[in-house]
């Protein structure tokens, strides 16, 4: 009886918690996958708009990031290189996330730009997207529909490969 | 000055100064309700609920907000987080229940594109439901067993100096 | 030259429990008094090598000598002095090191104390206490090892400990209680696997078994509050429970031990709940590894996780063993124990007890049910759910109301059958005092429904603590002076009830403060005002001060009450050399009424900065009601533990 009623409670216990090993508590699937993005009208640091549904035909790579944040600076040269090879295949925007102009336009001039950065005024198009953190980078293919989200810093080969599946 | 929200505790004086705040409040918001972008209208439907203001508005706002898990944050609520991501979905509550949408709404709302993980407490339907009914199944459980040992209570039960005189055994045996 | 010596030490006090366990076993089997003896000699040597190891590596630490690895990863040059003995539990390796030493000193205790009065168990328990030293020390040899040599070159300078860590003074007290608690509960556990494998349960197991299941008890009541009032000062949004899953962690232990402190008593008193109360403590145990494994495998989202590690696939080989010994050797012995009679009376104080224990048993499953929830769900759906404070405010509320409720009911009921008339005469004495304690939170401007009751509820059961807890002294009184073991089982009593009082004090406040906090928010530049309640807050500049290990930017905050000056505040933000985002240290005026709770969000470019200002009413009341709950154990210890002694 005893034996019975342990069993039935420490067995899937265990193997339960082993499950836990497999995922990672830090990544969140993105339910927008294999819907249409959230479209959006924002301006961007010259002050031109950018209008979401206008760019069709091409992938789009959406890259939400502030300067506070470690990861986005170890992404932005594989940004920069990147847009440079996707030049005219692909639509690069960065959306501020959560920081000041002043501070992204210095880190801009020092760094180097990698496409229009978008400003989100009172979070409205990372609440529609579902951000989580920065950074996080959402890859629409031609047609507007969300095909990947990436969350933390991208190595190069991930980038290619993702642009390279939508494309 | 330029307060944000105001958590309501229901003390009389808490209620008149968070209400005055919250009155102060109400311009803005009335304008910001028609910044609601069409896309996100289409997504929301109508609003199922009468549009809500001044204080009202306020604790219902911390009210959902208590609802969602701050994104940033470990397990906090958007409610209780300082962080400025949460403050901002504090504030799109507030615009979504200032126009009239319900808080399972605004709960769908932000659940379309976080995912359901937003949920601080998981929504009772499917398999969700596990959770919330096993605890309860397991109180059953642990009642029924309490009730069996209680009903095999003899009626002649040890009385109060029968009681007593096992007692004294019990204490000489343990020798304390 | 460190290195090498320490793991020596280790690798000794691996030895000593590897040969302990077999040893410890065959003096339980053959009641040998001579392997008992040459058990407690290994047990010392397991102690001593694990102090020694914990002292070294302390010595280390203040000798900044980086070429040791844990010194490595946690020291600094910067750091000040309490605050590097304090990075011995600050990352993982070290806590482990900082656990088998807390570990052995819990062994040697046993071994040195229990001299008498628990013969026929002691080579058993000793046994199993070091077959967990064995995995301890396996893990402090091997895969988490703080004593590894660094590789060259070694540094000059390392990055310091987590600076969460550093930010506050009670980071260098919470951590240890928990683990006092944690580590002490192998104790009880290592009794009750003793009881099992003897096959009997005779006062000279039960005496022992309760005052150390007291003692881990009473240390995990305490070091819970100290985490909790932590997060409240240093976290910054004002609460101090988020039932994060490692506070749910160290709650589910807890909660069982306490069932099982209530389920002894039965055993005590009417012989009956054995098999149950031995299932206790043996869960409780479960549950301090289940907590463990939690912090340390980053299977959960948490604050307070490590960062996922190697060792956590061995914690959850460790807790699976023990759960599958536990089991097997529930099945193969607890009929043994002996079939127990066990009826109770509906309106009985055994009732009162059964109920108690299945109240606190339903909390821990429903804890654990949710805590362990979203891993099941994302097995299950796929998909990430959440399960936080909403989930587990409605469903704990409920139980912890039944609960104040019994501690009012239970403890006026009497043992067995009682006639109508007295009963009635218990149960209604005591309502005067809840329509005091109800009317008195009125007055108190308490409205909500939650205060009110838990003020009723608590009102009655205060009443029924001091009074049932006054009995034996009033009948000291009246005669029987003079014998000391009277005098210690009325302490015990006495002790009992003094930690009630704690429970209900620490509940009422909890509901007082959960209802009516209020908060407001605002960005100001010098000069500006924010009010809450009846509070004047004018923020005047921006100071910043430069330590050594950090820079801090504290904001000055003017604070006026009914127009007369009452001070100021300083909540400040701090940016650490080796983290990117600042660490807010709020200000907090504290008062027995009410707490002011200032914050700094951010400080903006032009001097100004994002100030949360929180009012809480009654929150001291919280921590002083643990307080009392930690006095009233000690009383009750100070009761158990010479009659565990004289026994012989």
């Amino acid at each position: 009886m005893a034996l019975v009623v342990g069993g039935l409670i420490s067995l899937p216990l265990i193997v339960l918690l082993a499950l836990g090993f497999r995922s990672d508590p830090r990544s969140i699937e993105s339910p927008l996958l294999g819907l249409p993005a959230p479209s959006f009208e924002l301006e961007d640091l010259e002050g031109r708009t950018v209008r979401l549904d206008e760019l069709r035909g091409r992938p789009v790579v959406l890259n939400f990031w502030a300067t506070w944040c470690q990861p986005c600076i170890v992404e932005h040269p594989v940004l920069i290189r990147t847009a440079e090879r996707w030049a005219g295949r692909a639509h690069f925007f960065g959306v501020i996330y959560h920081d000041e102009r002043s501070k992204i336009e210095r880190f801009l001039r020092e760094r180097g730009e990698w496409g229009p950065t978008l400003v989100d005024p009172g979070s409205d198009v990372a609440i529609r997207y579902g951000v989580y953190g920065a950074p996080e980078t959402f890859i629409l293919d031609g047609s507007g529909i969300v095909r990947h989200k990436v969350a933390g810093a991208m190595r190069p080969s991930e980038l290619e490969r993702l642009l390279a599946e939508v494309s | 000055m330029r307060p944000v929200i105001g958590a309501a505790g229901p003390l009389a004086t808490a209620l008149l100064a968070i209400g005055f705040v919250a009155t102060l409040v109400g311009g803005p918001i009335m304008a910001l309700q028609a910044e609601l972008d069409p896309a996100e209208l289409e997504l929301l439907g109508a609003p199922a609920g009468a549009p809500l203001s001044g204080l009202e508005l306020v604790t219902k706002t911390n009210e959902v907000a208590g609802l969602m898990r701050c994104p940033v944050c470990q397990g906090l609520s958007v409610a209780d987080s300082p962080m400025d991501p949460a403050q901002a979905m504090k504030r799109k509550i507030e615009r979504l229940l200032a126009a009239g949408y319900s808080e399972e709404q605004v709960l769908s709302f932000f659940e379309t594109s976080y995912g359901e993980f937003i949920r601080l407490s998981p929504k009772p339907e499917g398999f969700n439901l596990v959770v919330w009914l096993l605890p309860l199944a397991m109180l059953a459980l642990g009642i029924a067993l309490v009730a069996r040992r209680v009903r095999a209570a003899p009626q002649d039960a040890p009385s109060g100096e029968e009681l007593a005189a096992y007692r004294e055994r019990v204490r000489r045996e343990l020798g304390s | 030259m460190i290195p090498a010596f320490g793991q020596a030490l280790v690798l000794l006090g691996l030895l000593a429990c590897a040969v302990g366990v077999p040893v410890g076993y065959y003096a339980g089997a053959s009641r040998s008094s001579r392997a008992l003896e040459w058990t407690r000699r290994l047990t010392l040597v397991f102690a001593t090598t694990m102090t020694a190891a914990t002292l070294l590596m302390v010595w280390a630490l203040l000798r900044h000598d980086f070429s040791v690895s844990y010194v490595a990863q946690v020291g600094s040059l910067a750091t000040p002095t309490h605050i590097t003995i304090v990075s011995l539990w600050s990352s993982l390796d070290g806590s482990i090191l900082f656990w088998g030493f807390v570990l052995g000193g819990f062994a040697a205790a046993v071994a040195m104390l229990q001299r008498s009065g628990h013969e026929d168990y002691l080579g058993y328990t000793l046994a199993t206490t070091l077959a967990v030293g064995v995995f301890f020390c396996f893990l402090i040899a091997g895969p988490a090892n703080p004593f590894r040599a660094t590789p060259p070159p070694i540094p000059i300078d390392g990055p310091g400990p987590n600076a969460l860590l550093q930010n506050h003074v009670l980071m260098i007290v919470h951590p240890p209680m928990l683990y006092l608690g944690y580590v002490g509960m192998t104790i009880p556990f290592a009794m009750a696997v003793a009881a099992l494998l003897r096959g009997q349960l005779g006062p000279t197991w039960l005496r022992p078994l309760r005052a150390w299941l007291l003692i881990p008890t009473g240390f995990l009541t305490v070091g819970i509050m100290l985490g909790g009032w932590w997060s409240y000062e240093v976290l910054g949004w004002g609460g101090y429970w988020a039932w994060d899953p490692v506070e749910n962690a160290s709650f589910l232990p807890w909660l069982t031990a306490v069932a099982a402190v209530h389920s002894a008593l039965v055993l005590e008193r009417r012989g009956t709940l054995k098999a149950w109360t031995v299932i206790l403590v043996l869960v409780s145990f479960l549950l301090t590894l289940l907590g463990t494994f939690l912090t340390r495998s980053g299977v959960v989202n948490s604050v307070h996780s490590f960062t996922q590690s190697p060792i956590g696939p061995l914690f959850l080989s460790f807790l699976a063993l023990c759960l599958v010994g536990v089991v097997l050797l529930l099945a193969l012995r607890l009929d043994r124990l002996g079939s127990e009679p066990g009826t109770s009376p509906l309106a009985s104080r055994e009732t009162g007890f059964l109920l108690n224990n299945l109240l606190l048993v339903a909390f821990t499953f429903t804890v654990l049910v949710g805590t362990l929830f979203p891993i099941v769900a994302e097995a299950v759906k796929g998909v990430k759910v959440s399960v936080g404070e909403p989930y587990f405010n409605r469903m704990a509320v409920p139980i912890c109301f039944a609960l104040l409720a019994l501690m009012g009911i239970g403890p006026s009921l009497p043992w067995g059958r009682a006639e109508p008339a007295k009963l009635r005469r218990a149960l209604l004495l005591p309502i005067p005092a809840a329509l005091l304690g109800a009317v008195i939170a009125y007055l108190f401007g308490g409205r909500s429904g939650y205060v009110l009751w838990a003020a009723a509820l608590g009102g009655y059961a205060v009443w029924v603590a001091v009074d049932q807890g006054l009995r034996p002294i009033r009948a000291r009184h009246r005669g029987g002076r003079g014998n000391p073991s009277g005098l210690r089982s009325t302490l015990r009593v006495v002790g009992g009830y003094v930690v009630h009082i704690g429970v209900i004090v620490t509940f009422v406040a909890i509901a007082i403060s959960a209802n009516y906090q209020e908060s407001a928010e605002a960005t100001l530049r010098p000069g500006e005002q924010l009010e809450i309640a009846d509070f004047e807050l004018t923020f005047g500049a921006v100071e910043v001060d430069r330590q050594p290990h950090r820079t801090a930017q504290k904001a000055s905050i003017g604070i006026r009450r009914d127009g007369a000056d009452t001070g100021t505040l300083e909540p400040a933000l701090n940016f650490y050399d080796t983290m990117r985002e600042p660490l807010g240290t709020p200000a907090v005026r504290t008062t027995l009424v009410r707490d002011l709770y200032l914050t700094v969000m951010n400080v903006g470019a032009d001097g100004s900065i994002g100030l949360r200002a929180i009012v809480t009413p009654a929150v001291s009341w919280i921590w002083i009601g643990v307080l009392v709950m930690g006095l009233g154990t000690v009383l009750c210890l100070v009761g158990a533990k010479p009659s565990a002694r004289s026994a012989a």
